[in-house]
């Protein structure tokens, strides 16, 4: 029989499937560990997340968290810089500290193999860094060098300033970062920062394959971070936005755009219906930015948009490169895209194909172990845990045009949005 | 190891399966044999190009990532100098709809002309995006240039310049599509919650009936041997300078190549890496460094990269890195050394064998050179080098006759 190939397959919308909360521990000095069971997996992760406690410190010492962070591995009481090095690479294990706006900690990546010899090592940058000196002055000249790498490019610059419309120049999460704050640096503050600030209300994310002995080991090893409890700080600063801002870059062959606002918390009853009007909006490759800006017009490589949050603070953000001399058009195509999804409903075929898109896409999200944990962290910090999953996908199953058009006519009616160019 | 399968079609399709049945999803990854190395002057970037005409239309397909979205997957691909490999996930209920898609585009691709004209407009905005629009992006136009003389690695995939870009005529499009994608010329690896015996049956239904297309021997120029050390100057408006040094190496599968690998990684690998160590951290003059290598199937290149310090011109530098390289050409490179650079690369593929797709990819990608099996042979063959063999090929190639070496000069802006 001759095949017909005008005939698509059929296809099925897959059905419900079973995540499982991760198991939580406590370590023996009462901190939070949550253990992702991954069998037969070689790849142990440990990540130790803690609220950053910037909000305690001066607008001019923003740095020290991060310069604390880095230091860990430059040296401790009883190893050398070179010695953690070597130790942990002859290991093959990655030791990653990380400093965001309002989380900060650092991960462990090793194998079953090597975990038993790199944990003890890993553990001791929790309580003996030294922060040496030289290191210190080494890492602001490298830090600097970055500073200016940023700022030559436009989509960092572009991301930078739009933190700054939202939040204004004076306020933590929108200032700039230049040279002086570097400069402000010094040894005493990163050591007080460690001793009395830094694994500040910690949480432990593991990922393995452990039998219940090993966990109970593991737990009590993970005791050594030491527990840390600050009294949440109220945010002094006051949220002064400004409306728009423009870099002009004679040299520049494309300008990056930014446009966006305010949005709302992921524990919010609209936020769901929100994620699928920012797919159809901006969130996928067959989606209204994609189709008009790129695949029929030809104006840029990408453009995307996506719901985002700082601490509390929550916005959503479309991103873009585009060819400069379109760039006016690319902003009006952008709000006449938005425009058509606050006032046109959706027709039956588009419904149907990000519906299918976003079921589909949810198999595809918690297929391997880690991916597993990222979906976890990236609603447990707004308080909610995998029965979040459960619910948007409930709600994909049955949002129609209304429901988009709802969200449209709430949050993005208004006349003008945040806009930055860069280029 | 990763347990697979391996089956031809009777038009020469190689099918490759791999079953993992831990999640509900499947990867489709359909590798063409053919990258930039194939082009020609004057149509440089068309592999590339061409990777982005595929996602247009077919004859009974309008839209490619429309059809395979409403079954619930996603996709993408990338072209190197190699290969151009094509990657989908989607539910594993709907493997057939990849079936359908992938080869229909391989048997009737339709290349309308607003497919064709929007891609050049989204294709020179990636060019500008990525080595315009950043700083230090134009590097390996220029560093490839001065490499090779002949051998189509002197130019990037995404083309040598605008002009060619803008230059394909519809001819050049057609015949590259007829000369390459066909059955012969491609790899599938099937992944995840599959059935064998389905795949085949699928495979058989959708490609069996492709035409058996043309194998042409493509006549590749090779690269002559390197006389002499070859230098560039930029100039460009960089927050640093900049120092690239690369010297021509064996090509994937020769003798020296997996040595090669490893002189990168001892020299130049993480942060306990000899010049890390010595450049980095105990030295002044680099803000960074690090060494690898091309990897690829004709002769390449193993690549020193690094950036400088605040005041350091590249050409002090260059001074820098050659005395370590002198030290490092001359001292015995030790067992403890040499363990590390094992145990990287055995928890690499820990690592990577995480994800699904990277799994499929790996499989393609070594089906390419020859067998799928050549993942873990490398590996074992590597694990077996000797101190001294990486220093005899240490010798051989770190010569300044074979270096191509780019000081890339910040100026004010």
């Amino acid at each position: 029989m001759l095949l017909d190939r005008s005939k698509a397959p059929e296809f099925v919308i897959p059905g419900d499937f079973d995540i499982s909360n991760p198991t939580e521990f406590h370590t023996s000095n009462g901190i939070k560990v949550f253990l992702f069971s991954t069998p037969l997996l070689e790849a142990v992760k440990i990540e130790v997340i803690c609220k950053s406690s910037k909000l305690h410190l001066p607008l001019s010492k923003f740095q020290v968290p991060s310069f604390t962070l880095q230091l860990l591995t430059e040296g401790t009481q009883r190893f050398s810089e070179e010695e953690l090095s070597e130790f942990f690479d002859f290991h093959a294990s990655e030791v990653h500290p990380f400093s965001g706006f309002s989380q900060e900690g650092i991960n462990l990546l090793t194998t079953k193999k090597h975990l038993n010899s790199v944990l003890p090592v890993f553990l001791s940058l929790f309580i003996e860094a030294i922060f040496p000196e030289e290191k210190i002055q080494k890492k602001k000249a490298l830090r600097k060098i970055g500073l200016k790498m940023e700022r030559e490019k436009n989509a960092s610059r572009a991301s930078m300033l739009f933190r700054n419309c939202l939040f204004g120049s004076q306020h933590p999460y929108g200032q700039e970062t230049l040279e002086s704050h570097l400069d402000e640096v010094n040894r005493e503050d990163l050591l007080d920062y460690y001793q009395t600030k830094l694994w500040n209300k910690a949480e432990i994310f593991v990922s393995g394959d452990f039998n219940s002995e090993e966990i109970l080991k593991l737990m009590e090893e993970l005791s050594a971070i030491p527990k840390v409890d600050l009294e949440s700080k109220i945010a002094e600063y006051s949220i002064e936005g400004i409306e728009s801002c423009q870099e002009e870059k004679p040299d520049s062959v494309q300008t990056s755009i930014r446009l966006g606002n305010w949005s709302i918390p992921k524990n919010h009853p609209d936020y769901i219906p929100l994620t699928v009007f920012n797919t159809v909006l901006g969130g996928y490759f067959g989606s209204r930015l994609i189709k008009n800006i790129r695949e029929d017009k030809g104006h840029t490589y990408g453009i995307f948009s996506s719901l985002g949050e700082i601490d509390d603070h929550n916005y959503w953000v479309i991103s873009a490169d585009v060819q400069k001399q379109f760039r006016q058009e690319v902003l009006e195509e952008i709000d006449k895209e938005i425009r058509l999804l606050c006032e046109v409903p959706l027709d039956e075929d588009e419904l149907e194909l990000v519906r299918n898109y976003l079921i589909g896409q949810m198999l595809g999200k918690f297929s391997n172990a880690f991916d597993l944990v990222d979906r976890f962290k990236a609603v447990h910090f707004s308080g909610e845990d995998f029965s979040f999953y459960q619910r948007q996908l409930e709600f994909f199953r049955k949002f129609n045009s209304s429901d988009i058009l709802e969200i449209g006519k709430k949050y993005f009616s208004k006349e003008k949005f945040i806009e930055v160019l860069v280029g | 190891m990763i347990p697979y399968q391996r089956h031809f079609l009777d038009n020469g399709l190689e099918v490759i399966i791999h079953e993992d049945h831990t999640s509900k999803i499947a990867v489709f990854n359909l590798l063409y044999k053919v990258g930039s190395r194939f082009e020609k002057t004057g149509k440089t970037g068309l592999a590339h190009f061409f990777e982005h005409l595929m996602f247009g239309s077919s004859a009974n397909v309008p839209e490619f990532d429309r059809a395979l979205e409403r079954a619930g997957g996603s996709c993408n691909a990338f072209t190197s100098p190699d290969i151009t490999n094509y990657y989908m996930t989607l539910p594993s209920s709907n493997l057939e709809t990849a079936f359908w898609l992938e080869s229909d585009r391989m048997l009737q691709l339709t290349l309308t002309e607003k497919t064709v004209e929007t891609q050049r407009k989204v294709v020179i905005e990636e060019y500008k995006q990525r080595y315009l629009n950043q700083p230090y992006g134009d590097i390996w136009h220029h560093l490839r240039n001065l490499a090779f003389d002949v051998h189509p690695y002197r130019w990037p995939t995404i083309g040598e310049n605008l002009a060619d870009i803008e230059g394909y005529v519809h001819e050049d499009i057609w015949e590259f599509y007829k000369r390459h994608y066909h059955p012969g010329n491609a790899i599938l690896v099937v992944a995840g919650n599959v059935n064998p015996k389905e795949v085949m049956n699928l495979a058989e239904k959708w490609f069996g009936p492709i035409p058996r297309g043309k194998v042409t021997n493509d006549i590749i120029p090779s690269e002559p041997v390197q006389r002499g050390r070859k230098e560039k100057v930029l100039e460009r408006k960089v927050p640093t300078h900049a120092l690239y040094k690369a010297f021509k190496m064996p090509a994937r599968g020769q003798e020296g190549y997996l040595e090669a690998d490893l002189i990168s990684d001892l020299l130049g690998f993480g942060k306990s890496s000899i010049l890390e160590k010595r450049l980095v951290r105990g030295g002044n003059d680099f803000a960074s460094i690090g060494a690898y290598i091309t990897g690829s199937v004709d002769p390449g290149l193993l690549v020193f990269s690094g950036k400088m310090s605040e005041g350091i011109t590249a050409s002090h530098a260059e001074a820098s890195l050659n005395e370590v390289i002198q030290e490092f050409l001359s001292l015995e490179i030790s067992e403890n050394q040499l363990q590390k650079i094992k145990n990287q690369s055995e928890a690499m593929k820990s690592y990577e064998s995480i994800q699904l797709l990277n799994r499929a990819m790996n499989l393609a990608y070594f089906a390419h050179l020859g067998n799928p099996d050549l993942y873990w042979e490398e590996f074992e063959k590597k694990s077996k080098i000797r101190p001294e063999q990486i220093n005899n090929w240490a010798n051989k190639l770190l010569q300044e006759s074979q270096a191509s070496v780019i000081h890339y000069q910040s100026i004010p802006s």
